[in-house]
């Protein structure tokens, strides 16, 4: 029998359909034919595996190297190899028993079974990320299945069948197979043929009502041909083109870090009929606020293991997807565990401000804060901001002839510098802070009894993980609890830092800002600047913010805000637009830890990419893409709603601020915007 | 609607021309650290790659054992 070479995958099965009518059994060839690799060199999959290997042996206190696991492991292979090779033609290897042997070199007297299926379930996890099933032959095998045709998958390779009926379960097709076939464990190969007669022999097939398909023209097509059996091979030209880009960004990113980023994007990336058609937004999620959260989140992970922190806390409402996204990926990239506890927290500026004055009052710093959006105008602001009633403060206010609408705010009209002054001579006066504190206590309180039950002071080290930017929510938390003898040191970690107000930093008090910080010069990173709020808004959890902390007999509760007035039904509206922005965000998680696993690059390894990212993305943006994730409706309860002076902000129409016209047809728009942050980024 | 990877094996929204342009850009203004960025001979091929590399494929797959002569005398060349 000769066999036929087909360029095409439509072609080939429009053959094999042909064909297959007169047979009884039709057999796959399973690496590169049913199921592809994302990765060009199959080999790869083998160094996480090392890594996981070392990590183990580490927590033993062998030291390993990931590279000495990789060479002995290859060392022990080759051995299996060459001993199979005495006795059979073909020199194949079987998994568990050079794994084994691995193993027991390693791990010496420590070692036991259950290592070895760890390891195992771990290189088949590993192996199964980086596998995807083509689509048209799924189909084909279910119209083949259907038709009652007898279907084998044959395999040269070292996994054992048991292992690879694994990988064709996660792939949806076991129901549809009769037996899985490896070469590990008979060692009898396709490549030299043996394996066709073993198989005819044993399942009683006649090779003239058999067609077999695969990839490699002599295993797959010579070999079969010579056994008697009709085979189809498929030299595809699209998935040579696939992985000789793979192949290049993987060998590029050697050399030059820039395309460590993109080869991850690139691993990352939805194959076959994985890659369905979804809307703009998802893919702007999956693409672009995916791997930033994932690289985020990398470097949280690591950032906890150095510093020993027990317990993270995503702060509500952003860490909602951190933290799914989280539980989706950080394990699989840390394998051997050591991973600190993750909790979300119910937090928010307007939550903890007032509970934070139940022990220091109201602070002057705290105060200011409150004047720093423009919206904000009066003692009215401050007492909406700080959860206090302005009626019970008119004759503390009186006192130091202030009202609670005088202007307070330079940005707003009636501004009077002494009444400034007379609202710092009155933070103060000891009877005011009093009335503060008593305001505030019940609040405070109930925060706290919501904190014991979620663990915070359970812990020495914390991790506070938010999206950003003054660290106004950690520094409000923090004072709410620095009085209390338990209270753990806070390590706020946040996706950007663009402080803009002096963080009271201390060494139980510690921020950070992971992809920008304006405390170090980053003007690529810079570029958060731009369109803060999208980052915002695209991780928002599906839940109103949370308004405070209420005393109750049983202990406390959670206030929410109502979502039933304009604005709460804005937000919900806005919800519902970027829902297949998160969901692209959310599916990425996956798929971002295995190509981040198989990769074992770190956040300095992304940095440039990510540097690129957010230059071309927020700086230089497409106009649809602007128009597509800009915000239709943000919701700041933090920000007042009273108008500044007319002549504020006039002249600073930002570029995701622009109109589409603009976007569209005026070329020196980014160019110019980017030159005015460029000088602001310079001058701060 | 779209694919996140498009037919040119490239990604949605992040194409590998878009990245060119930039690159060419910041060798003339300022736009932050990419550690060397993508370098000019990685792109050319890049592109070559994402923007001819089917029909390049095809004729390699089909014709390619006829092909091994340019092999040789690119080979000579570059030596």
């Amino acid at each position: 029998m000769d066999f036929t070479t087909y360029y095409s995958l439509t072609a080939m099965v429009d053959a094999g359909r042909r064909k297959a009518r007169d047979k009884v059994v039709v057999s796959f060839d399973l690496f590169d034919t049913l199921l592809i690799r994302r990765i060009h060199n199959p080999d790869l999959v083998k160094l996480p595996v090392a890594r996981y290997i070392a990590e183990l042996a580490e927590q033993q206190g062998r030291h390993w190297h990931q590279h000495k696991v990789q060479q002995q492991r290859d060392t022990i292979e080759g051995r299996h190899r060459a001993e199979t090779g005495t006795n059979f033609v073909d020199h194949e290897a079987c998994y568990p028993l050079f794994m084994r042997e691995l193993l027991m070199k390693i791990f010496e007297n420590s070692y036991d079974d259950a290592l070895l299926e760890k390891v195992t379930d771990y290189e088949i996890v590993m192996e199964n990320s980086m596998l995807v099933p083509r689509r048209i032959l799924v189909d084909w095998i279910k119209e083949l299945a259907g038709a009652g045709k007898r279907i084998f998958i044959i395999s040269d390779m070292y996994l054992p069948a048991t292992h690879l009926r694994q990988l064709i379960k996660y792939a949806g097709l076991d129901q549809y197979i009769e037996e899985v076939i490896s070469s590990a464990d008979t060692f009898l190969a396709k490549a030299s043929g043996k394996a066709y007669t073993m198989i005819a022999e044993k399942y009683a097939l006649a090779p003239s009502a058999w067609l077999h398909i695969g990839d490699n023209p002599v295993s797959d097509g010579l070999r079969a041909g010579e056994t008697g059996i009709d085979a189809l091979i498929i030299h595809d030209p699209g998935e040579d083109q696939r992985k000789s880009i793979v192949k290049r960004y993987y060998n590029y990113s050697d050399g030059k870090p820039f395309w460590r980023g993109r080869i991850l994007q690139q691993l990352m990336a939805p194959l076959e009929a994985e890659n369905e058609q979804h809307s703009v937004l998802y893919s702007e999620g999956y693409n672009f606020l995916g791997p930033l959260i994932g690289v985020f989140l990398q470097q949280v992970a690591r950032f906890c293991k150095e510093k020993a922190i027990t317990k993270v806390f995503f702060l509500s409402r952003e860490g909602w997807t951190f933290k799914r996204y989280w539980e989706k990926a950080i394990p699989r990239l840390y394998p051997a565990g050591g991973l600190p506890e993750i909790e979300y927290l119910y937090v928010s500026r307007m939550a903890l401000a007032g509970a934070s004055c139940a022990h220091q009052g109201l602070t002057k710093t705290n105060a200011d804060i409150t004047f720093l959006p423009s919206g904000n105008r009066d003692f009215r602001d401050v007492c909406r901001i700080f959860s206090l009633e302005p009626e019970l403060f008119t004759s503390h206010l009186a006192m130091f002839g202030l009202k609670p609408d005088t202007c307070l705010s330079p940005v707003h009209e009636g501004y009077d510098p002494e009444n400034r002054k007379r609202f710092d001579a009155l933070l103060d006066d000891q009877a005011f802070q009093e009335e503060v504190k008593r305001q505030t206590r019940e609040p405070s309180l109930a925060m706290q009894r919501y904190f014991t039950r979620a663990g915070l002071f359970d812990h020495e080290n914390v991790a506070l993980v938010d999206i950003g930017w003054l660290g106004t929510i950690q520094r409000f938390l923090f004072e709410a609890i620095a009085h209390r003898s338990d209270c753990p040191t806070c390590f706020g970690l946040l996706f950007g830092a663009t402080r803009g107000i002096p963080y009271p930093e201390s060494s139980k008090n510690i921020l950070k800002g992971i992809m920008y910080d304006r405390n170090r010069f980053d003007l690529a990173a810079s570029t958060l600047f731009y369109a803060q709020d999208i980052f915002e808004e695209a991780c928002r959890a599906p839940h109103p913010t949370l308004n405070g902390y209420r005393l109750t007999e049983e202990g406390f509760e959670l206030e929410f805000r109502h979502t039933d007035d304009a604005v709460g039904k804005a937000e919900l509206e806005q919800d519902g637009y970027f829902v297949p922005l998160q969901q692209g965000i959310l599916d990425s998680a996956e798929m971002f830890a295995a190509a981040a696993a198989l990769l074992g690059h770190c956040f300095e390894d992304w940095k440039p990419w990510v540097n690129y990212l957010l230059v071309t993305k927020l700086a230089f943006p497409r106009a649809k893409e602007v128009i597509n994730l800009r915000h239709r409706h943000h919701l700041d309860d933090f920000h007042g709603s009273k108008k500044p002076k007319s002549d504020f902000g006039k002249g600073l129409v930002p570029l995701w601020g622009q109109p589409q016209m603009q976007l569209k047809f005026n070329p020196f728009l980014r160019m110019r915007c980017f030159f005015s942050h460029l000088g602001r980024r310079i001058n701060e | 609607m779209n694919s996140v990877l498009n037919k040119r094996y490239d990604l949605q929204g992040l194409e590998i021309s878009r990245l060119a342009r930039l690159a060419l850009w910041s060798k003339f203004v300022p736009m932050g650290n990419f550690h060397g960025g993508p370098g000019g001979r990685c792109l050319t091929v890049l592109i070559l790659l994402h923007y001819f590399g089917y029909p390049m494929y095809q004729l390699h797959a089909r014709y390619g054992h006829r092909l091994h002569f340019l092999r040789r005398i690119a080979t000579k060349l570059r030596t």
